[in-house]
């Protein structure tokens, strides 16, 4: 439903996007990852026609933004803001209306969802009197109160606690059922690679991977190898036939580059430590993130 | 359409409910009362009780006649007189002790005040003094003055050996009544006061109800831009819908603040009996009023949404301020002169035409042409401001970082 072509974006001389691309289905969550600085949100801003792109297309089902596109998208902003003297009441209905909602039906569906959100008895209150973290439910309930078709989500997650998180989630996988698209941006690849149908990894402007999270995931291959082990692990990285190394303490996860050997190197891991555990397995979204970043990093140094 | 009504009706009614539109609605008119019409109450205000007044007169010649002449010309409202003059002795040897004793009596409240008239009255200098707690009553200073002006003249004229009717009619008291001509060739009685009052009167209206209109627009631009909310806006409708809308919701609170003080001015009017302004004058006025609220939004708008903070605009805000304060300045001259060519002048650069017709309507009311010229100059700068306006919302509500020059400005209105 949901189109990106080769956008570019520059912000007085300092390149922001320079080709990002990438499709997004109805019915589906679409996790938009990558470092910090690399572009996420000016992507956002630039489906959601608050900024322009300087070239590219994004397209709505074949068709480019037109104004009455606006009631179908919903937007969740990385920052918190809302109207602090206001009341609770008052501004999400605001912000229904301004998606072109009647205010009788606002006030019914906003109700609905405040109390679905645990808030049902904040209506008259003011904005500033309630925590960071209702304030953001306030806001996640204007972004979806108008019953978009697409929703657009720049970091759900920071700042919630892992109760609120799961709320999110589950409100996620219910958009999901309805057959919306559900566009997410985060940093956090444990819970792009746990909540994500489909992804799209952008560093430093680029679009360097995406597809869904199964074809992402195959492309990679089964070649990490998940070891548990008690000892100094230092050393793994440096082995033969070892891409990349992810060490958590007692356990680690190793890239392989696909020709080495296991049974050797896992010989070689044994003989220097005390092996627990070992597992062939897809690697995570974390490493491949790791390895497409710093792969990039490699050769773009390597071109300096 | 229902985009620009909807946030027409989120800005009126959140700043409706806000302090800063309530203390500016009510402290206005009560600081517009305090500075041009409570020092002119309290300057020309009738006694309503009769006051003591004293005179030491060691000539002894002008005693009796000020008695007579304060006790019997000035009555208050009621019937009664308005002064009571108590003759103090004195002996020509001893009066510091008199004087003395007579303060004595100002202090504890027996006295209002008291004159000393000096041993001689036909030389040259006349030794003449008022004594009081309180020398603002402006009023009594001038009764008696004329009072003992006219004696004094007598005497003298009697010394010269002029005949004592001919001494009257030469020093026959007079007062000077002013008419003010209307162009239909009508005439009416006018004073001063009430001319400067009514212009004044809406020239700080004028400029308290911009002024805050203006500060309340900015500061719901920087609200938003700071928090991102306008992110979410801008995705929801367009920017020419979100302006539209803030001008409207403005423009409605300018109404609301209109009709309150229209309300009060009327009330005082009935009350006080005093009609301060004719109402084909006043509804020019509110014409020029509309034009100049929605020039201005214009003019606020677009010096308020390159900023992202509070003190930066605060700053180009503080120069719009002196722009409109400026006509407050020049009031004064121009009452005395409603036909200078500067002042004519003025009144057709946009950024003073409301303020200036303001000024001059009620003094003087300007020529059919200067009307006609003003209104289309207005007209036009208005919607030459709410272009540009739109122009430079439409970057700077989303800009962030550094504050933009002047010149990136005129970029953004010639390739907005």
């Amino acid at each position: 439903m949901l189109t990106i072509e080769n956008l570019r974006k520059e912000y007085a001389r300092v390149v922001a996007l320079e080709d990002v691309s990438f499709e997004v289905e109805k019915g589906e969550i679409f996790g938009l990852i990558g470092p910090n600085g690399a572009g996420k949100t000016t992507t956002i801003r630039i489906i959601l026609n608050i900024i322009e792109a300087d070239s590219g297309k994004v397209l709505f089902d074949g068709k480019e933004f037109s104004p009455d596109l606006q009631n179908s998208v919903g937007y969740l902003p990385e920052e918190r803001g809302l109207y602090k003297k206001s009341t609770v009441m008052d501004t999400i209905l605001y912000f229904a209306e301004l998606r072109g909602m009647a205010r009788s039906t606002a006030r019914a569906k906003a109700t609905e969802w405040l109390q679905k959100m645990g808030l049902g008895d904040h209506t008259k209150r003011k904005v500033e009197e309630l925590s960071k973290g209702n304030q953001q439910k306030i806001q996640f309930v204007s972004a979806i109160i108008h019953d978009p078709k697409l929703i657009v989500l720049d970091e759900p997650f920071s700042g919630l606690d892992p109760v609120n998180q799961e709320l999110f989630k589950e409100i996620f996988l219910a958009l999901k059922q309805q057959g919306k698209a559900v566009i997410y941006s985060t940093h956090q690849m444990e819970q792009a690679e746990k909540l994500s149908d489909s992804l799209c990894l952008i560093d430093r402007g680029r679009s360097v991977l995406r597809g869904s999270m199964r074809d992402v995931k195959r492309k990679y291959g089964s070649n990490t190898l998940l070891i548990e082990f008690n000892g100094d692990g230092t050393f793994l990285e440096s082995l033969p036939g070892v891409k990349h190394t992810i060490r958590y303490g007692n356990s680690a996860e190793l890239q392989l580059d696909g020709v080495v050997d296991l049974r050797q190197l896992v010989q070689e891991i044994n003989a220097r430590l005390d092996l627990r555990k070992f597992e062939l397995k897809e690697p995570s979204l974390q490493s491949i993130f790791l390895e497409v970043v710093g792969a990039r990093k490699t050769t773009q140094e390597a071109q300096a | 359409m229902n985009k620009i009504l909807a946030v027409a009706r989120w800005e009126y009614l959140e700043k409706v409910k806000s302090k800063a539109f309530l203390i500016g609605l009510l402290v206005t008119p009560v600081i517009m009362l305090a500075m041009g019409f409570l020092p002119m109450m309290f300057v020309t205000q009738e006694d309503t009780t009769t006051k003591v007044l004293g005179i030491i007169d060691r000539s002894g010649a002008v005693a009796d006649q000020f008695r007579i002449r304060m006790e019997s010309k000035y009555k208050l409202s009621n019937g009664n007189p308005n002064y009571v003059v108590r003759i103090i002795d004195s002996s020509p040897s001893d009066s510091a002790s008199a004087v003395r004793s007579a303060d004595g009596m100002v202090l504890s409240g027996e006295l209002e005040g008291f004159c000393t008239v000096g041993t001689e009255i036909v030389s040259d200098s006349v030794d003449l003094q008022y004594r009081s707690r309180s020398v603002g009553d402006f009023q009594l200073l001038d009764r008696m003055e004329k009072t003992l002006r006219g004696i004094i003249a007598e005497k003298r004229a009697q010394a010269m050996g002029l005949n004592p009717s001919v001494v009257k009619d030469l020093t026959e008291q007079f007062e000077l009544r002013t008419v003010k001509l209307n162009k239909s060739g009508g005439q009416e009685e006018a004073d001063f006061g009430k001319v400067y009052f009514s212009s004044f009167a809406f020239l700080m209206m004028m400029f308290f109800m911009i002024v805050t209109s203006g500060q309340l627009l900015v500061r719901s631009v920087i609200e938003e831009k700071s928090n991102r909310i306008v992110e979410v806006l801008v995705s929801s409708c367009s920017p020419r819908d979100l302006m539209a809308g803030k001008v409207l919701g403005l423009s409605g609170l300018g109404f609301t603040q209109l009709v309150i003080w229209g309300t009060i001015g009327l009330f005082i009017s009935l009350k006080t009996g005093n009609v301060f302004i004719h109402p084909a004058e006043a509804g020019f006025l509110i014409m020029y009023f509309v034009l100049g609220y929605l020039f201005y939004a214009g003019v606020f708008i677009a010096a308020g949404s390159p900023f992202n903070t509070e003190q930066e605009a605060q700053q180009i805000n503080s120069y719009l301020i002196i722009l409109l304060i400026l006509p407050i300045v020049l009031s004064f001259p121009a009452m005395r002169d409603p036909e200078a060519t500067w002042l004519r002048v003025l009144t057709f650069i946009p950024f003073f035409t409301p303020t200036m017709m303001a000024l001059r309507v009620p003094i003087q009311f300007p020529a059919p042409w200067e009307i006609a010229v003003t209104i289309v100059v207005m007209v036009a700068s208005i919607y030459g401001a709410m272009v540009a306006a739109g122009k430079i919302f439409r970057i700077g509500i989303l800009s962030t970082g550094k504050s933009p020059t002047l010149r990136e400005l005129i970029h953004w209105v010639k390739n907005g």
